[in-house]
């Protein structure tokens, strides 16, 4: 029992070492764009300027500055500077908008702004552009360091990128845990993709309702699930290995996609389709909550229910199984099952987030996939493995990737380290079966009790 | 106990000694570019990432590059890592021209400029949000090929196609081909288009077949230098060499040579240095709050044996 607690432990521990790791390494200056900033601003303006100077509060568009310089500008003027005017856009905004200044007389003294604006060449060559400004101060408040990595908005690309994986990924712990292997998921995400949109597109196009996303969704899971089953009934009742079934399946399923679309993106859906991969509901990405749920209600079925007892049973030992009365056929066609339509969903949840169906998406994703559930320390042999470890190793895959992003790695340097960590993990998992009599017992447990 | 700790020491200390070398910033950096394109492996955007790197540099910005591995869900994230470090521009080179719209979007609500090379963005919400387009002008060149292709074949005989209809710019090249044919009312019967894929192998099978169907033509256009080499290797393996002429695009090293050595008749020529200097200029001007042209298209240029013959640049292996 210890050790197993401490191999979850562990596994957690590299996903929290990892954060760490890249939070130190992409620690960043940040503006300060709150309320304190703007007060700091504005007790320089009016120690160090005359209410008649014109002052412009310059922002940028769809950033936090924009904001930042429309209140400022609003204060200003309550603290009685009336000549001051706010410039939210682009760098070509602001010169237009000196050029206009410079056009009626004016002389720009000072220009407030925060962000990446001081950057800006316009404002680096105001002297050189206008020397009739010559001797206008460039204000912004001051900065702080915070890791790029523990943004929010990072935190939320992490979940973004992995969630497609992670959700095949409890199909595939299921297959893996009964000994077998699914190879044919990533055709399928394109499959599923294809055929939602195309459903989509049949059904209106552009004009097509919510519903029209709904039955999109669902005839694209539901094929892969049909296929799917195909694939565990010729594992189950004829002994073929799971390895080459689902990578006939694979090449079938990525050519039906190609074939479907003839090559070409389908981009004529509903303008509802991006709701499940890129909306919110109550503040919280729509993905976040499907994944929390997948797992919930996974682990809960794997740890509380018969169904999810043969499954550990049919992978410990087959025989062992079959003679002590569960359905093992049954039980491979069933796991097989629920991986394609996994995949399906996951190929839903990619055409939503990228607003169109290709077919030419999820080619590698099978690996990823597979590695996310052995990196959460489900093992290859079958019979023991757990659903949310697998939840931490598709983290632990995503943090590396996203890391490695930011950090401006080449991807062919990131490729290699991607696949040391995979081969790491394979390790680890080889040598706690092996070295540790304990968790082995423990494991053969589990699939007896 | 202690064996499982080795390894994942091992594994973190391996992690750490690929990061180091990348986590040391530059103090006078003024803030870094993502750039991502279709793929690194292929030796033109290489290139242009290199240029574009040298370029931004003086500037004093760094750039970062990566490779979409022709997966525009893989590209699409790396936009939105863009987006999450703040980056001050996005340099896109799409994988595909609908899907990477969602993550122009992103981009454009994080207030991120996007500048696109040599593919354009056709998603219809995200065209307009995209700064600056700078790309070969295909169609311009595809007519070059067709007045090579009239030229060498005294405007007589049969011709095939190899495209590659996947892609916008090949589609251009055809389309650009076929266009100065007709306006020139040429003799020139096209027998069959047929995708090569834009490289070497399909580009051989597909050859094979047409010469097979087909062993009358007399010229070849291939959207590539790829798969104008592949069908250069199934006509000299049919042994037409002297009846079939092949006209390939892009001039890159390996069309240079080909060229040179009689295997190419021509290869419009494109530029990619000029297209990632172009990138890094419309950058600079936006910083500066000039007025940015919304597409740039450079005209390629026809590339013969007499170009070749004096070309440094094809003996260094160079675009």
């Amino acid at each position: 029992m210890t050790t197993k607690m401490f191999s979850d432990y562990g596994m957690v521990l590299v996903l929290i070492v990892l954060c760490i790791f890249f939070s130190l390494l992409t620690l960043n200056e940040q503006t300060l764009q709150d309320s304190d900033a703007i007060a700091g601003l504005i007790e320089r303006i009016t120690t160090e300027f005359r209410k008649s100077d014109i002052i412009l509060t310059v922002g940028e568009v769809n950033k936090d500055s924009a904001p930042f310089a429309e209140r400022l500008r609003e204060e200003l003027v309550e603290e009685g500077y009336d000549n001051t005017r706010v410039v939210v856009g682009i760098p070509r905004d602001l010169r237009l908008a000196l050029d206009e200044i410079k056009g009626k007389g004016g002389r720009v003294t000072v220009i407030a702004t925060s962000g990446d604006v001081p950057k800006w060449a316009v404002i680096e060559r105001i002297g050189a552009d206008y020397p009739e400004f010559s001797g206008c101060k460039v204000l912004a408040p001051a900065s702080y360091m915070w890791p790029d990595f523990l943004k929010w908005s990072n935190l939320l690309a992490i979940v973004d990128r992995i969630v497609v994986i992670a959700v095949i990924a409890i199909g595939m712990t299921m297959v893996i845990i009964t000994a077998g292997i699914d190879l044919s998921v990533g055709s399928l995400i394109a499959l599923a993709a294809v055929i939602s949109t195309l459903v989509m597109k049949k059904m209106g196009g552009l004009e097509a309702s919510g519903s029209a996303v709904l039955v999109g969704f669902l005839v694209g899971t539901l094929s892969c699930g049909v296929i799917g089953g195909f694939g565990g009934f010729i594992v189950s009742r004829f002994k073929v290995a799971p390895f080459i079934t689902t990578l006939g399946i694979m090449m079938m399923a990525r050519g039906l996609a190609f074939m479907i679309t003839g090559g070409f993106s389908i981009y004529q859906v509903p303008k509802t389709l991006p709701w499940l991969g890129q909306g919110r509901s109550l503040g919280v990405p729509n993905t976040v909550i499907l994944l929390g749920v997948l797992y919930v209600a996974a682990h809960i079925f794997m740890t509380h229910t018969r169904l999810g007892r043969y499954i550990y049973a049919v992978g410990g030992n087959e025989e062992a199984a079959r003679l002590s009365g569960v359905p093992v056929k049954w039980v491979i066609v069933f796991v097989y099952v629920i991986s394609s339509l996994a995949a399906g969903l996951g190929g839903c949840i990619q055409a939503s987030q990228l607003n169109t169906g290709t077919p030419s998406i999820g080619v590698m994703y099978e690996l990823y996939v597979i590695a996310a559930v052995v990196v959460g320390g489900t093992s290859l042999s079958g019979g023991c493995g757990r659903i949310l470890g697998t939840l931490i190793g598709a983290f632990i895959i995503s943090v590396i990737q996203n890391g490695m992003n930011l950090l401006g790695i080449e991807s062919y340097t990131q490729q290699i380290v991607l696949g040391a960590v995979i081969l790491g993990a394979v390790l680890l998992d080889k040598v706690r079966s092996a070295g540790a009599v304990p968790a082995f017992l423990s494991r053969k447990n589990k699939a007896l009790d | 106990m202690n064996r499982r700790n080795l390894i994942r020491w091992c594994v973190l200390g391996i992690v750490s000694a690929v990061f180091a070398p990348s986590c040391s910033k530059k103090p006078d950096s003024k803030g870094k570019i993502g750039v991502t394109c279709m793929d690194l492996t292929n030796p033109f955007f290489k290139l242009i990432a290199n240029v574009m790197q040298e370029e931004a540099a003086k500037h004093g910005y760094e750039i970062v590059a990566l490779s979409g591995e022709l997966d525009p869900a893989k590209q699409n994230n790396q936009l939105s890592d863009f987006v999450a470090q703040g980056y001050d521009a996005i340099f896109l080179n799409p994988v595909d021209s609908k899907a990477a719209g969602e993550g122009v979007k992103k981009a454009h609500e994080a207030g991120i400029p996007v500048f696109t090379y040599d593919v354009q963005v056709t998603d219809d919400k995200a065209k307009d949000l995209i700064v600056s387009h700078i790309g070969s002008d295909n169609y311009q060149g595809g007519r070059l090929a067709g007045e090579s292709m009239m030229k060498v074949t005294g405007d007589k005989g049969r011709i095939a196609i190899i495209t590659y209809p996947e892609v916008t710019s090949c589609i251009l090249r055809v389309d650009g081909f076929k266009d100065y044919l007709k306006e020139h009312n040429s003799k020139l019967e096209i027998v069959t288009e047929l995708s090569g894929k834009g490289n070497r192998s399909d580009g051989y099978s597909v050859a094979t077949e047409i010469l097979t169907a087909h062993g009358d033509i007399v010229g070849i256009f291939a959207i590539n230098d790829p798969s104008g080499l592949g069908a250069y290797s199934a006509v000299l393996k049919a042994g037409k060499s002297k009846q079939v002429t092949i006209i390939a695009f892009d001039a890159s090293p390996a069309g240079k040579q080909a060229v040179f050595e009689r295997k190419l008749y021509d290869s419009p020529q494109q530029f990619p240095r000029k297209m990632a200097k172009g990138t890094v200029e419309a950058f600079v001007k936006y910083l500066n709050g000039e007025d940015v042209p919304k597409k740039n298209f450079i005209r390629c240029a026809h590339y013969y044996y007499e170009d070749s013959a004096s070309d440094k640049s094809r003996v260094a292996e160079q675009w």
